[in-house]
């Protein structure tokens, strides 16, 4: 599919001309893979282009498309480590794993159904506040090793002690030599983030007219602490023979946010700004707050000549509520002004606080953007100019430029190399830190000039001192002072005497940065694409528009990494359009010998390895989801058992159990892809991304805190993810006759999922590994053998499968190596219509307990975190539906639908009983 | 507003001036328009990565806003 067949095209892919980029894209990429030569055909391409509408790129990156586009994603974020002028970094840097699916269906020539699902998995270090490096905002934190006391890294202080200033508010430290001198370094104050999800996902419908479209859609964003619900309405009118289109868009989007704020930090953060808006549940402190975002925008697509065209778009949104970022703080150095000017010039002490940061209640910001595209036909590549600039009313003007080049290459290739600068000027209340001229708190006095005192339990009523000393009411009357918790009354600093606003965010700074990077795509036969791209960026307060911003200590790098599956359904003709399913109703598809081309396609949805495909180059594409989730009452063996059991005997002999999970949830999402070299023989790869999450309480009964050792702590969970192991399979048919079929898999597991992820540290505790069961995935390599029979007799089909892993390594890097499965399952079906099956299955699954253990340190707070409360033997129903799409525009999708209920569960030592599974599946065979 | 003023004209005066550079177009001249590469996203999955990249690291505003979601980008 190269550039050959491009060039008989040009000129006739004629009425395309202004259409949305994905749509011509993907016309043109339906072109190059169907021979266009007959009239009905060409007819028909022209008839379908007229009623292609560019536009819906307001809505959706891969919207339009005319015959159904599936894609998936997988990027990764990763940061460079961060300047802390010379504190020990153990920090792990930010990572974000990003997994995305989209897709888009047409219901009739001009109607569109859209999805998109965006799952991340962020963890690392970021920055909680900005400090003076004078403040010394890192602690050391030393181990005993064989050699002595090390350091092995720092732990961020946010309310650190004995920071002096000189008489002109400048921060002093010792330098090499000894000598107290002006210091002004800043430095940022990283805190760990243990691995937390989001996941977001929305739906479009889209409707075309000949010269028109309207598109609108809605979705959700959901984090543990911040929910979000958006909707939006689009279209798109052509003008002037669609040398010109109108776009148009507008938007809302609510938001809740309900930040669980950092436990340990929490403590030393001042947080009186917002005392309303906290609530105090379970040991943690919630910072709930709402907020709106109204948008519109409008643009304009003009085509200039045959080989240029521009592209404007202007943008307005209006922000409105909590817009802070609830996670940051603002550095406040408190100074006595009655130290300060008492005429002396030794130093001055600073009261370090940390205030979290106050943004203004709304902000307008405007955008717009430009972008010139040139056919170059030199090399048939396009050249792609971008500018935009924006200002908002927070004083933040950005400008941006970017360029690409696209180059077509031989071979269905495309390469994109891409360079963007970016420059933005600070927010008017953005600073590093700020110094304020009173006490964070001092005495109270009463209008008489004394002391007060009061009640730490009924703080309401005030107290005194004679002359004695004796505590006495406002009346005079002396008070029993030992009935009574009495301290100095104190009063708060004055927030009128600070800023109104105020932020150390780095990203409201000033600031400039460089990026670079490629795309590479390639265009298979069948609509399918792979895409691949990397990008670097860094951030440099140098590289600001017109000067410095002067806050290079915030300066830090990045690259993304994203790899794609592209399928254009129009273009992946099934290459049996009448479905698996039919066969089941017409034997005439029977041989003579009795062996049939097909199977059908209706085991049960949360079975693997059970479908093979049957023709020579066929290829399947899948998508499989699994949930399953544990909770309930803590169970030994088959019975459920009290916290005081597992307090005494989930952990071992020398550990009492003080933690206990309530739930987990995991969430598997599998991409399933197949191809047959052979009638004999498939080949099966399966890429693995997974979410966990876990929450823990504590036992009752459990033996008291001792300090410096891991407690979980308020209402936060664990989550982690995304990329869990790698499966890679043979399946061999072993033997077929007239309605029965036998066939082996021998599978690899590759350990492409870490077990190695760490609950974050805890100031000066180490967090150590997360529990075995969270971990992504086996860390070692598996084989993985089934064998599978399959029957079917008229509308009726049966089978039986056993299958197993056995780990081929004695432990992972980790140190363990989880216990050997083995798995037999036996099911039977119907089809209750020529579309629709329904399956029944009893499934038998054993797993051993883990053996070996962590390696690293491991908190072992309860029952999770021992290696023989895992596996056991598990007996579930499965009950499933399967939809094969015999024919019309959807012909060759398969969906299955599994519920496995336990009936019976027997597990290793200690563990939360399982609650059900789902599974689903889908698969398009061409 | 004189920010918002700025904006409107800056558009219309694009608008207008584009308007008048551009030369008829007929249908069967398009083929180079047409083609992948002078799309205006081209690779919009890409794309859409880019964008929540920036939008967690960046401040500045979208001209595609409308689409909404992004979550909190907190980190």
């Amino acid at each position: 599919m190269g550039l050959k067949q491009e060039k008989p095209l040009q000129g006739r892919v004629s009425v395309v001309c202004l259409n949305s980029p994905q749509h011509r894209h993907s016309r043109t990429q339906t072109r190059l893979s169907q021979p266009v030569d007959t009239a009905s055909k060409a007819l028909k391409a022209l008839t379908s282009a007229a009623i292609v509408l560019p536009g819906l790129m307001l809505s959706s990156a891969q919207a339009a498309d005319d015959g159904g586009r599936i894609n998936f994603q997988f990027s990764r974020y990763q940061e460079g480590t961060r300047n802390l002028f010379g504190a020990p970094n153990n920090f792990d840097p930010i990572r974000a794993d990003v997994l995305h699916g989209n897709g888009l269906f047409p219901l009739t020539d001009r109607a569109k159904f859209s999805f998109n699902y965006t799952q991340d998995t962020w963890s690392g270090a970021t920055p909680i506040t900005t400090s003076p490096l004078a403040a010394n905002p890192y602690q050391l934190i030393r181990a005993n090793t064989p050699s002595g006391t090390t350091v092995v890294g720092a732990s961020p202080l946010i309310f650190p002690r004995g920071l002096l200033l000189d008489r002109d508010l400048n921060p002093l430290r010792n330098n090499s030599e000894g000598v107290l001198a002006q210091d002004t370094r800043s430095v940022l104050v990283l805190a760990s983030a243990s691995p937390e999800t989001r996941h977001q996902a929305n739906f479009g419908l889209g409707y075309e007219w000949d010269e028109a479209a309207i598109n609108a859609s809605a979705g959700f964003s959901l984090e543990n602490d911040y929910r979000s619900s958006f909707g939006n309405l689009g279209g798109r009118l052509d003008f002037n023979q669609k040398l010109t289109t109108v776009k148009f868009g507008a938007g809302y989007t609510s938001s809740n946010i309900s930040a669980i704020l950092d436990h340990d930090a929490s403590p030393y953060l001042t947080k009186t700004a917002f005392d309303r808006q906290i609530e105090r549940r379970g040991g943690s402190e919630i910072l709930h707050g709402e907020r709106q975002d109204w948008s519109a925008n409008l643009g304009l697509t003009q085509v200039l000549n045959k080989q240029a065209l521009v592209d404007a778009n202007f943008g307005y949104t209006h922000s409105q509520g909590f817009l802070e970022n609830p996670y940051k703080a603002m550095t406040v150095i408190f100074v006595d002004p009655d130290i300060l000017n008492n005429g002396q010039t030794t130093p001055v002490p600073g009261d370090v606080r940390a205030l979290l940061e106050q943004r203004p209640g709304q902000r307008n910001q405007f955008a717009f953007n430009t972008k010139y595209i040139q056919h170059i036909n030199l090399l048939d590549a396009a050249l792609h100019l971008d500018y935009k600039f924006t200002a908002d009313d927070w004083g933040i003007k950005t400008h941006t430029f970017d360029a690409s080049w696209v180059q077509p290459l031989p071979f269905g290739w495309m390469f994109t190399p891409r360079i963007r600068y970016y420059s933005q000027d600070s927010a008017s209340f953005y600073n590093p830190y700020l110094i304020s001229q009173q006490n964070f708190s001092r005495q109270a006095f009463d209008s008489f000039g004394r002391e007060v005192w009061v009640d730490s339990l009924n703080p309401a009523t005030e107290y005194f001192r004679d002359a004695n000393f004796n505590l006495v009411d406002g009346a005079g009357n002396p008070v029993n002072e030992a009935t009574l918790l009495v301290e100095p009354k104190t009063v708060a600093f004055d927030p009128g005497l600070l800023p109104g606003n105020f932020s150390s965010d780095h990203r409201l700074a000033g600031f400039g940065a460089l990026s670079g990077g490629f795309t590479l795509s390639r265009q298979f036969a069948k609509g399918i694409a792979l895409e691949a791209g990397f990008e670097y960026y860094t951030r440099a307060s140098g590289f600001k528009l017109g000067g410095g911003g002067g806050n290079g200590f915030a300066d830090f790098d990045y690259y993304v990494a994203n790899a794609a599956l592209k399928l254009n359904l129009e273009s992946m003709s099934p290459s049996n359009p009448l479905g698996i399913t039919l066969h089941g109703h017409h034997r005439s598809h029977v041989k003579d010998d009795g062996s049939s081309d097909h199977h059908r396609h209706n085991q049960p949805a949360g079975l693997m390895y059970a479908h093979m495909l049957d023709k020579p180059g066929q290829f399947m594409v899948g998508y499989r989801f699994m949930y399953s989730r544990q909770d309930g009452r803590m169970h030994h063996g088959a019975h459920a058992v009290s916290d005081q059991t597992v307090v005494d005997q989930g952990c071992n002999d020398e550990i009492l159990c003080r933690f206990t999970p309530t739930y987990m949830n995991m969430r598997m999402h599998m991409l399933d892809l197949m191809y047959a070299p052979t009638r004999w023989l498939n080949l099966m790869v399966m890429p693995t991304f997974m979410d966990m999450d876990m929450n823990l309480r504590e036992l009752d009964g459990r033996p008291p805190r001792v300090p410096g050792v891991h407690e979980h702590t308020g209402i936060v969970g664990h989550s982690t993810g995304v990329i869990g192991d790698t499966l890679m399979a043979a399946l061999l048919k072993l033997y077929q006759k007239r309605g029965h079929r036998l066939h082996a898999s021998l599978g690899l597991s590759a350990p492409s999922g870490k077990t190695d992820i760490e609950l974050r540290r805890i100031f000066q505790i180490d967090g150590g590994a997360i529990h075995f069961g969270m971990q992504l995935g086996s860390g070692t390599w598996d084989f993985v053998p089934s064998l599978t029979y399959t029957g079917e007799y008229d509308r009726w089909s049966w089978g039986a499968q056993v299958s197993g892993a056995k780990r081929m390594e004695k432990q992972n890097d980790s140190g363990y190596r989880l216990g050997d499965a083995f798995q037999a399952t036996t099911w039977g079906g119907i089809d209750l219509s020529r579309w629709l099956s329904a399956t029944v299955r009893g499934v038998y699954t054993v797993q051993d307990r883990i053996h070996g253990d962590f390696n690293t340190f491991n908190a072992r707070i309860g029952p999770m975190d021992f290696p023989r409360n895992y596996g056991g033997e598990f007996w579930n129903i499965g009950v499933g539906v399967n939809v094969n799409i015999p024919g019309g525009r959807f012909v060759g999708n398969h969906l299955g639908f599994e519920w496995l209920q336990p009936v019976h569960t027997d597990v290793n030592g200690f563990q939360l009983s399982p609650k059900g599974a789902l599974a689903a599946s889908w698969s398009y065979t061409f | 507003m004189r920010l918002k003023r700025l904006f409107i004209l800056g558009l219309t005066g694009i608008a207008l001036l584009t308007l008048s550079a551009c030369a008829s177009v007929a249908a069967w001249e398009r083929g180079y328009l047409a083609k992948p590469q002078m799309a205006i996203d081209p690779n919009p999955l890409q794309h859409h990565i880019q964008l929540h990249n920036y939008f967690s690291r960046e401040a500045a505003a979208s001209t595609h806003s409308a689409d909404g979601g992004g979550g909190c980008g907190c980190y």
